[in-house]
């Protein structure tokens, strides 16, 4: 018996049934939500995936929410018309949790929801929830950055600190490019690949040794943040490989890391630092699984003009027994020792925040590599906005991260319209 | 002869100095009650927010929050909390503001929709508040010391007896270079003022709507910024005021930027 995926289904279906229910016990239902269609083209003329279109989708997304005494309700869900995948109907749900406090004291919210901590802007060393690539690299809204994991989520809060314990029964990994919509590198084939048969990496079986268990205990220095964090559980990337059966899965990882933020003369400063413990592979002398390593991240923002804001990141991540590594490699796609990220963002408000011109760029000196996101938002009202935008990849080598979707260049429109 | 025009002439000087010297201890006495008056009132305040910003073509947006105040110390810190009800896309996005008297405010934003929160980079007071005419400062006040100030006259607008009272900003500011402020004699709340640029040029005038008297305290209920040079104007409307009720500061903490506080937040 899968227990944790039929923990999973009981957790869902609680929440649903409190749902239906809600309006009996709540003061009011809040409904909200938007209708949006999105378009975006591909720019490479060699086109590997089936669809020319790196997104052409409408999706309605409706939000509600309920509170009845010392308990929060809350769901959103979505339908989606998708012209590039397959089923082309498709909905999901995004978020359908309880919140409840027990004593004043501890935050319980159970069910399927979005999780973030950690201090990096779109950069992550201790936020080990599942993010979703495909999304964020098609236009979708900054909220599809994060896939829905269904947990459990405690909060106790003390005057020593705040300690958040996240338990999520069955693996949620990454939502990455599986060469339907977007294509990726193929280290088998030594190309670019994509279209079917897409690639799948196994997830570990659903046990409840194999569930996932975040935690992080939070408390304020004078004007600073000092977080700690743990984590037990799996590369949230497929980034292990297994050469009996030729599938990619996420190897075992334990993860300890801490961060402080906070205000530096005009700006914020923030400092993470994590280990990736690869427990699979704690010498590094396993070809097939990625060794452990060492993170580093600083990064500071500061309003640098009126309705001008900037800031700028450095990551460093240093690989444990990297003579391991090089001995025992298979092939010639060498990693260095320390690959090193930098990134930009840069904000710029118009017309009394009606206007938004945003870049984003992610350049790795290390791996010779790049990433650019641009947009321009126009809200035309309070319900209707308009977007257009674009995501480019560049790299020299085939195989690293960003170089690795060089392919998928692309241009987008979206339409949005609140309510 | 010769001593009796000096002597005069000193008892003359002597006496402008004092009547000036009166009144700017008159203006910054003025400017301080009026300060505590408009942005102290009671020890803490909740009410709800409508905000209405008309550009200069007439098309219309809004805002709807609830609000929350606590006071530290009366014309020093304090702190404040934001609940966004509408437009649509910020919807239960909070927002908190630890306003220091002394140095840079914290500020801090909550996005449900990825749980984020986030410090936000609090350089610039006078940037605009949520795209609207007012800046943070005209939310949270600019502190009485910042400025010089000088009784100019007396004089009543809208039949109201005020006080009229020109600042100018001690360091160079680039809010504003001039504003006269039309101080109402007996609540001490501004009913006008207008801000000035560096040319001398009129940029922003705001006016007091509407005034209340809530749970004992005479309260601006509706106000309106309107910016002469963009052609826009931002009208606030506050309902379900209410002083007094005893917040807590550690409401104001990361906790409950995640989890709007439902005594005071309803849905």
């Amino acid at each position: 018996m899968k227990t944790s995926r039929l923990i999973s289904k009981i957790v869902a279906a609680a929440v649903v049934t409190l749902f239906a229910g809600a309006p009996l016990l709540a003061e009011d239902l809040q409904i909200g939500g938007f209708i949006q269609g999105l378009y975006g083209g591909k720019l490479q003329e060699r086109k590997l995936t089936p669809s020319d279109y790196s997104a052409s989708e409408m999706r309605l997304q409706l939000r509600l929410e309920t509170s009845s005494g010392d308990a929060d309700l809350f769901g959103r869900v979505d339908f989606v018309y998708d012209d590039v995948t397959d089923p082309e109907y498709q909905w999901e749900l995004r978020e359908g949790y309880l919140k409840y406090t027990l004593f004043r004291k501890v935050d319980f919210k159970i069910g399927r929801q979005i999780l973030t901590w950690g201090t990096g802007d779109l950069v992550f060393i201790n936020d080990l929830f599942a993010k979703d690539y495909e999304s964020f690299f098609a236009g979708r809204d900054d909220q599809y950055l994060k896939a829905p994991q269904t947990a459990i989520r405690t909060e106790y809060y003390s005057p020593v600190g705040a300690l958040s314990i996240v338990w999520t029964p069955r693996f949620t990994p990454n939502r990455t490019p599986t060469g339907e919509r977007f294509s990726y590198y193929n280290p088998m084939m030594q190309s670019f690949t994509g279209g079917p048969p897409y690639a799948l990496a196994s997830r570990p079986a659903d046990r409840w040794e194999n569930s996932e268990i975040a935690a992080r205990f939070q408390r304020g220095v004078g004007n600073y943040t000092v977080e700690l964090y743990a984590y037990r559980g799996f590369f949230k990337n497929p980034l292990g490989f297994n050469p009996v059966t030729v599938s990619a899965y996420y190897p075992k990882l334990f993860a300890y890391g801490a961060s402080v933020r906070g205000q530096l003369l005009s700006g914020i400063l923030w400092l993470e630092g994590g280990y990736y413990d690869s427990r699979e592979d704690r010498c590094g002398a396993k070809p097939f699984v990625p060794n452990s390593s060492v993170m580093g991240l600083i990064g500071y923002e500061r309003q640098i003009a009126t309705d001008l804001t900037g800031n700028i990141q450095y990551q460093a991540d240093f690989m444990e027994d990297y003579d391991q590594y090089e001995l025992n490699l298979i092939g010639t796609e060498k990693r260095d020792e320390l690959r090193s990220l930098i990134t930009s963002r840069l904000t710029r408000n118009f017309r009394m925040e009606t206007v938004q011109l945003s870049s984003f760029v992610f350049w790795s000196p290390s791996d010779e590599d790049v990433y650019y996101r641009f947009s321009l938002l126009y809200k035309y009202n309070d319900a209707l906005t308009l977007t257009v935008g674009g995501n480019l990849f560049d790299g020299q080598k085939m195989y690293t991260d960003f170089g690795s979707f060089a392919k998928n260049d692309n241009l987008y429109a979206k339409m949005t319209y609140g309510f | 002869m010769k001593t009796v025009t000096f002597a005069l002439a000193i008892a003359i000087l002597s006496q402008v100095a004092g009547n000036r010297l009166a009144s700017a201890q008159d203006a910054v006495e003025i400017m301080s009650k009026s300060h505590l008056a408009y942005y102290y009132a009671g020890n803490d305040g909740m009410s709800e927010v409508n905000m209405k910003i008309v550009d200069k073509k007439g098309s219309e947006r809004v805002r709807e929050f609830a609000m929350l105040r606590l006071d530290t110390e009366d014309g020093g810190d304090q702190k404040y909390y934001t609940y966004f009800r509408k437009p649509s896309d910020v919807s239960r996005i909070a927002f908190m503001v630890h306003k220091n008297s002394t140095g840079n405010d914290q500020r801090w934003i909550y996005v449900p929709s990825v749980d984020l929160v986030k410090p936000i980079a609090a350089d610039d007071k006078n940037s605009s508040f949520v795209g609207s005419d007012f800046t943070y400062e005209d939310v949270s006040g600019r502190h009485w010391n910042e400025d010089s100030h000088t009784l100019v006259r007396e004089d009543a607008v809208d039949a109201k007896p005020v006080f009229v009272i020109e600042s100018t900003p001690k360091k160079a500011y680039k809010g504003f270079a001039k504003r006269i402020s039309f101080i109402d004699k007996s609540t001490f709340l501004p009913i006008r003022e207008e801000y000035y640029d560096d040319k001398g040029e009129l940029g922003r005038v705001l006016r007091a709507e509407k005034i209340d008297v809530i749970d004992g305290i005479t309260t601006v209920t509706v106000r309106s910024m309107e910016n002469v040079k963009k052609g826009s104007k931002t009208t606030v409307s506050f309902t379900s005021i209410k002083y007094n009720i005893g917040l807590k500061p550690d409401l104001f903490a990361e906790r409950y930027l995640k989890n709007p506080p439902r005594d005071y937040i309803k849905q």
